[in-house]
């Protein structure tokens, strides 16, 4: 189908060079999709981690709760390639 | 000059003010309506638009812009007076504070992932992808400052409600220039997937 262009309320065609430019960019943006969910992920990972990173601190005792906790944060990107995968993780449950 | 203290008395029982001239106007100039547009473009010299210096500021105000693609950006860029397309050289900065409808997520924080240091891409204006459900948007506006300036680059300012397609609210603040002291006089809006499905852009000039 083709796309237009709404110039000044005007709608003008897609040149075919225009739709090809169009159809590399839009490929583009979906190509990276995996690649963007993985880094709100790993963004809300890290933030959560960092909300805990007093409990790690040399003068604190981490309990085994807190250590399994934050494994499995550290560990939650692993394997998560696809964008339902990284849409689906399951979060673990901060103690 | 006398001082005159107003009370809601003495402004019920005014029978006549005096006139304030010289105050500056915002001026209507175009408006864009979507309909499965691939893109919103503003292009000075043609059908009423004007982008050149008969303004020092131009204020672009988009409503409850939707896409056709789910968690597609919207984005803009400018065409310098002369240039081959929308491709300006950008440096920008991104920032943005979230809350999710569950209340379960909120914060606020820098987003790398939208900001430009001497990009040509167009300019993101949300750090998620808006929802493409039938009630999801983004709505905000866009300043532009002495876009015909030869001496200066073009600075711009964003800043713009998005629902995310997580069931989110962005409050998304864009800012930065366009590095050329070339006259910007052409800008154009667009998702970086799909169409624009609706939703429209105004084009204010002011004085």
């Amino acid at each position: 189908m083709p796309r237009y262009h709404n110039i000044n309320g005007n709608r003008v065609q897609f040149t075919s060079e225009e739709e090809t430019a169009r159809d590399a960019e839009e490929k583009a943006v979906a190509d990276a999709a995996p690649a963007r969910a993985l880094a709100n992920l790993r963004s809300k990972r890290n933030r959560l981690l960092a909300e805990t990173d007093y409990c790690a601190l040399s003068d604190v005792t981490l309990s085994d709760d807190m250590k399994t906790y934050r494994k499995d944060l550290r560990d939650l990107p692993a394997g998560k390639d696809t964008v339902d995968k990284c849409n689906n993780a399951t979060w673990p449950t901060k103690p | 000059m006398s001082i005159v203290k107003l009370s809601n008395n003495g402004v019920k029982n005014a029978t006549a003010l005096g006139s304030i001239s010289s105050l500056g106007s915002m001026i209507f100039i175009k408006k864009l309506t979507a309909s499965s547009s691939a893109t919103l473009s503003f292009v000075d010299g043609s059908s009423d638009v004007t982008l050149d210096n008969s303004y020092k500021e131009y204020l672009f105000t988009f409503n409850n812009i939707h896409p056709e693609t789910n968690t597609a950006k919207f984005t803009f860029q400018g065409n310098a007076a002369g240039g081959s397309g929308y491709d300006e050289t950008i440096t920008s900065t991104f920032h943005y504070a979230y809350h999710d409808e569950a209340d379960s997520e909120a914060g606020v924080s820098y987003y790398g992932g939208g900001d430009q240091a001497q990009g040509t891409a167009f300019q993101r204006f949300s750090s998620g992808g808006v929802g493409n459900g039938n009630d999801e948007c983004t709505s905000g506006y866009l300043h532009l400052f002495n876009p015909s300036d030869t001496t200066f680059v073009t600075h711009f300012i964003s800043r713009n409600s998005t629902y995310q397609d997580n069931n989110s609210v962005n409050d998304n603040y864009v800012a930065g220039y366009f590095n050329t002291t070339s006259a910007i006089d052409e800008i154009q809006f667009k998702f970086d997937s799909g169409d624009i499905d609706a939703g429209d852009i105004c084009l204010y000039g002011i004085l």
